[in-house]
């Protein structure tokens, strides 16, 4: 029975999510970019390669057969403009699917009638946050169907095992990321009974993580790389510093472009290498990821038990 | 049906509700009086289960509020005061949505049923923002009645209700009192309701329970006194002018 109740929640939720004209009008935004992401990394790939074919006619056409290296093709990395859009805008529609999910039911009255029901307030409380993880993880796989499909039409490679698996993994390191932003958005929620304030507090916690910690970072990095040049000991700026690393701790956003940068072959170091060596190198970053969305979920069971309506 | 003892309600050093003692026989309206802060909406949100009481304890049906609150929650109706439920959903919608929180059988025909007896059926399929507050509260009343309550409590079920909704509610709780047997807690601050529905009154101020009784036992009280009007001022009066007292110095 409690389990039938926490279901038709999680129904009413989702359906609920695709009747607010706003959270409709970002997720459209948000698969126009991830689509527009794979057909411009597809381009430019085509554009690399068709650089390179009528280079090597060229060569060809003044009788000489020593040919500039081929440029290796990363399949993935077509898709990497996908992790920012990831880590901005569904950062940002997390945010819209789970702002008001109770301080919207308590400025209308519907709280106090939905706990009069016979159901306990850890099936409400799971019965919505099952209702936002069906509305990500629907868009994310979506977006995973319409990219693999596009990135074969548009690319002309065929993704092969590997591929997919590292974009499946992708895509569920995509979804623990929106879903930290959707249960702290849900955690504030509960805390306020005013929706505008509780936008305002994720609104100010996602350009701080978003935006203001990573930019932190690069300042420190130009600082260091400003103190050293001075004293002649570097002569370029730093990839990362201790400091900026501790920085970056405090940003889900990095850490999550960390990962997603491995995992989609932007880097020639990691491009090569296995999901579970991605996996080894990237544990601290996954960790880092986790933990807010891990920490803000047992507080908001802990405080909508204890919340007095 | 329900019966409260020493229930209290403390938030820091602020007592809401201070030793509340009552009782309350199936099948009664009772009528919960008193001014703007004196308790009734906290009164109602312990019983209704939604926040636990500091002290005391209270049985609806014979179950205990906190310990068996499930199986109160079962047993009560309730409609608080100004309901907007759910906006963008229909009537329909809206009341099939709690019926299944509640575990309804026969959703669709119950939903026909209820609607039936509150005159609402050609409203079924409208969306609730396009309702007014009359209709609100008349389809707000329709979620509560449809696991078919043993007690329905109501805060201030006529607040902002114009003359004709007024009268609509009112005769509508009659009929649910006579028809289904239903038991009414009703918080109130309007006499002329209470005057004409309940069977049984009980008033409130600074959280203290200053009497209860059925209105004939209370006009036996004041044999002096014409009215309910002129005994329930006796009775709150003054506790009511310095509440109003209290309240223009927090102003201040």
């Amino acid at each position: 029975m409690q389990l039938k109740q926490a279901w038709i929640i999680a129904k009413k939720e989702f359906k609920a999510a695709f009747k607010d004209k706003i959270f409709v009008v970002i997720t459209i935004l948000f698969l126009l970019l991830s689509i527009m992401s794979v057909y411009i990394g597809g381009s430019t790939k085509n554009a690399e390669l068709k650089a390179y074919s009528d280079i090597v006619a060229y060569i060809k056409s003044q009788g000489s057969s020593v040919f500039p290296p081929k440029p290796i093709i990363y399949p993935l990395a077509i898709l990497q403009n996908i992790i920012n859009y990831v880590s901005i805008v569904g950062a940002v529609l997390a945010v819209f699917l789970g702002f008001d999910t109770f301080s919207s039911e308590k400025e209308n009255g519907t709280l106090r009638l939905l706990l009069s029901r016979p159901i306990y307030r850890d099936q409400l409380l799971s019965g919505k946050l099952l209702g936002g993880t069906m509305v990500i993880g629907l868009l994310l796989s979506v977006t995973l169907v319409f990219n693999t499909f596009l990135f074969t039409l548009v690319s002309d490679i065929k993704p092969e095992v590997l591929e997919i698996s590292r974009l499946i993994v992708f895509i569920l390191i995509a979804f623990c990321y929106m879903m930290s932003f959707y249960i702290a958005s849900v955690f504030v929620s509960i805390k306020t009974k005013d929706r505008s304030f509780g936008f305002l507090v994720m609104l100010i916690a996602w350009i701080t993580i978003s935006f203001v910690i990573p930019q932190l970072a690069e300042s420190q990095k130009a600082f260091a790389y400003a103190l050293n040049s001075t004293a002649q000991s570097i002569t370029k700026l730093p990839e990362d510093t201790t400091i900026s690393k501790v920085i970056e701790i405090f940003s889900p956003a990095v850490q999550f472009q960390n990962i997603g940068g491995d995992l989609l072959q932007v880097s020639a170091n990691s491009a090569n290498i296995s999901i579970l060596e991605i996996f080894k190198i990237r544990f601290s970053s996954l960790v880092y990821m986790l933990i807010p969305g891990i920490v803000m979920l047992f507080g908001a069971y802990k405080s909508f038990l204890k919340e007095e309506v | 049906m329900l019966i409260t003892k020493n229930l209290t309600k403390k938030y820091e050093d602020f007592i809401a509700v201070d030793n509340l003692d009552l009782h309350i026989e199936e099948g009664s309206i009772f009528g919960f009086l008193g001014h703007n802060g004196a308790g009734k909406t906290t009164t109602i949100s312990m019983l209704t289960t939604l926040i636990l009481p500091s002290t005391g304890t209270a049985t609806i049906g014979g179950y205990d509020i906190v310990k068996e609150n499930l199986k109160v929650r079962k047993l009560l109706g309730y409609l608080p005061e100004s309901v907007m439920l759910y906006g963008e959903l229909t009537a329909y919608q809206n009341l099939k949505f709690f019926g299944e929180l509640s575990g309804v059988e026969n959703i669709d025909m119950r939903i026909d049923e209820v609607l039936e007896l509150l005159q609402f059926t050609k409203w079924k399929n409208k969306k609730i923002n396009t309702f007014s507050k009359g209709m609100r509260q008349r389809i707000g009343i329709a979620q509560s009645l449809l696991h078919k309550p043993k007690i329905l409590f109501l805060d201030e079920p006529t607040s902002g209700l114009d003359p004709q909704g007024t009268k609509s509610m009112r005769d509508l709780l009659l009929m649910l009192n006579k028809e289904w047997g239903t038991t009414i807690f009703m918080n109130t601050h309007l006499l002329s309701e209470v005057t004409k529905i309940c069977t049984h009154i009980g008033i409130i101020g600074r959280g203290k329970l200053l009497l209860s009784d059925s209105i004939e036992g209370v006009k036996k009280m004041f044999p002096g006194e014409k009215s309910l009007e002129e005994i329930y001022f006796k009775i709150e009066g003054d506790d009511a002018v310095e509440a109003g007292l209290d309240n223009s110095k927090k102003r201040i």
